[in-house]
């Protein structure tokens, strides 16, 4: 993508359903979720001449950093499980392992690769699908899940080795849609 | 199963961001010195690419995707605008402060970086057994009036230990100290450990590659020469887990 601002714009009105979609699932606060998807943006206009160099899939790539970012916060902040808590206790939010859900989420360009990953996490076990869940739009550690689920650090981490195994068959065909 | 077992294992934990912060520091650091790990890890992170469009997409708030550009290219114009003055001061800072030659370039001050950031990642690296030991183990030596000793720190996670010799006059001329490992099989030599008096010894060390685990340490005095498979010299130390 050559850097200019006009490509920006167009990426920003593309990926920013996505990007917040998965962010604000995960950090359940929307002024957070916006300044997530800000500084990723921001690392992407740094980078893009990098970008382009490396052949990497721009979408996949922008949703790493964006979760990678997500993450470090929920991290960072020891507040995360208390504020989670209570908008849970006051049914705010749906629990950790249910996506965010918004009615005209198909009118988004992108909606048939939410598709086909949709449909490769329900061909999961359910017990290897929460793992996955916890893991990768919950923020949370291995011990983390291992307190939730009630069940040993290993077993973690076998569930999740063997989710990724199938799940790297499964979505590796997938082409970025964002050119 | 040998350290790089455990980088293995967790390569997909590495992606999925399920380590601990302390094991996903640890496995930063290794990535910067193993190719076979950095190339599988990039690979996974490629085949799952795609995977947190799992999520559903949320509607911006009206007004949210120009805030967005203004905000990426605000504070590139902001940055543009701010570069040549930042550019003299850190030439002017750089000349002053480090004695960097002005005609020094971009592409010499990036190697001197990769450099830095290379040294900091294995000091980080180091560090992390030390913050990481389960086990510390300490003996005190005595070498005609000094008293010294020899501290050893049990990284588990990555079989690795630091071990520190402390306290100690410079060896006896034509001598080393001398660091061993006890295993099931018998001794093994590991690292000679070079001590002036002033400033302790300090190894990193791996655990030597032989069947069954490592089950103490020794510290002995050798005659510089000696390449020898057992020890002959004094024993300073000698530690049993």
């Amino acid at each position: 993508m050559a850097r200019d601002e006009r490509a920006l714009v167009e990426l920003i009105e593309t990926a920013t359903p996505w990007l917040l979609g998965l962010v604000q699932g995960m950090l359940r606060d929307q002024d957070e979720a916006e300044e997530v998807v800000l500084e990723t943006f921001r690392i992407a206009w740094d980078r893009v001449a990098a970008l382009g160099d490396e052949h990497e899939a721009l979408m996949p790539w922008l949703l790493r950093v964006a979760r990678n970012r997500a993450i470090d916060r929920i991290r960072r902040r020891g507040r995360w499980r208390r504020k989670t808590a209570r908008a849970e206790a006051l049914g705010a939010i749906g629990p950790a392992t249910t996506p965010f859900r918004e009615p005209d989420e198909s009118a988004h360009p992108g909606w048939h690769v939410h598709e086909s990953v949709h449909a490769a996490l329900q061909e999961l076990p359910e017990e290897q699908r929460s793992v996955v869940w916890l893991a990768y739009f919950g923020g949370r550690t291995h011990s983390e899940i291992a307190r939730e689920l009630g069940i040993p650090m290993g077993t973690v981490k076998t569930r999740l080795r063997l989710a990724f195994d199938k799940l790297r068959v499964a979505l590796a065909p997938i082409e970025d849609w964002v050119r | 199963m040998t350290p790089h077992d455990w980088y293995v294992e967790n390569r997909a934990a590495y992606v999925a961001r399920t380590l601990e912060p302390s094991e996903e520091r640890l496995f930063a650091d290794h990535l910067a010195r193993c190719e076979e790990c950095t190339r599988e890890v990039s690979r996974l992170e490629r085949d799952l690419g795609s995977l947190p469009m799992a999520a559903v997409a949320a509607a911006p708030r009206p007004g949210l995707t120009h805030e967005l550009a203004d905000g990426v290219l605000r504070r590139a114009t902001r940055w543009r605008r701010a570069l040549p003055g930042l550019a003299a001061a850190a030439s002017v800072a750089l000349a002053v402060g480090f004695g960097v030659r002005e005609h020094a370039t971009g592409a010499a001050l990036q190697t001197t970086l990769a450099e830095r950031e290379r040294e900091l990642s294995a000091l980080r690296d180091t560090l992390s057994i030390t913050r990481e030991a389960q086990r510390v183990v300490q003996q005190d030596i005595a070498m005609g009036n000094r008293k010294g000793g020899l501290l050893i720190f049990d990284d588990p996670i990555t079989h690795r230990w630091n071990v520190v010799m402390h306290g100690l006059p410079a060896a006896p001329s034509g001598s080393v100290y001398q660091f061993w490992f006890i295993t099931q099989t018998g001794m093994v030599r590991s690292v000679e450990l070079r001590c002036d008096g002033n400033r302790p010894a300090f190894a990193t060390l791996e655990m030597p590659k032989t069947p069954g685990p490592v089950m103490g340490a020794a510290l002995t005095v050798e005659p510089a020469v000696s390449r020898s498979a057992e020890p002959s010299g004094p024993m300073l130390a000698h530690v049993q887990f």
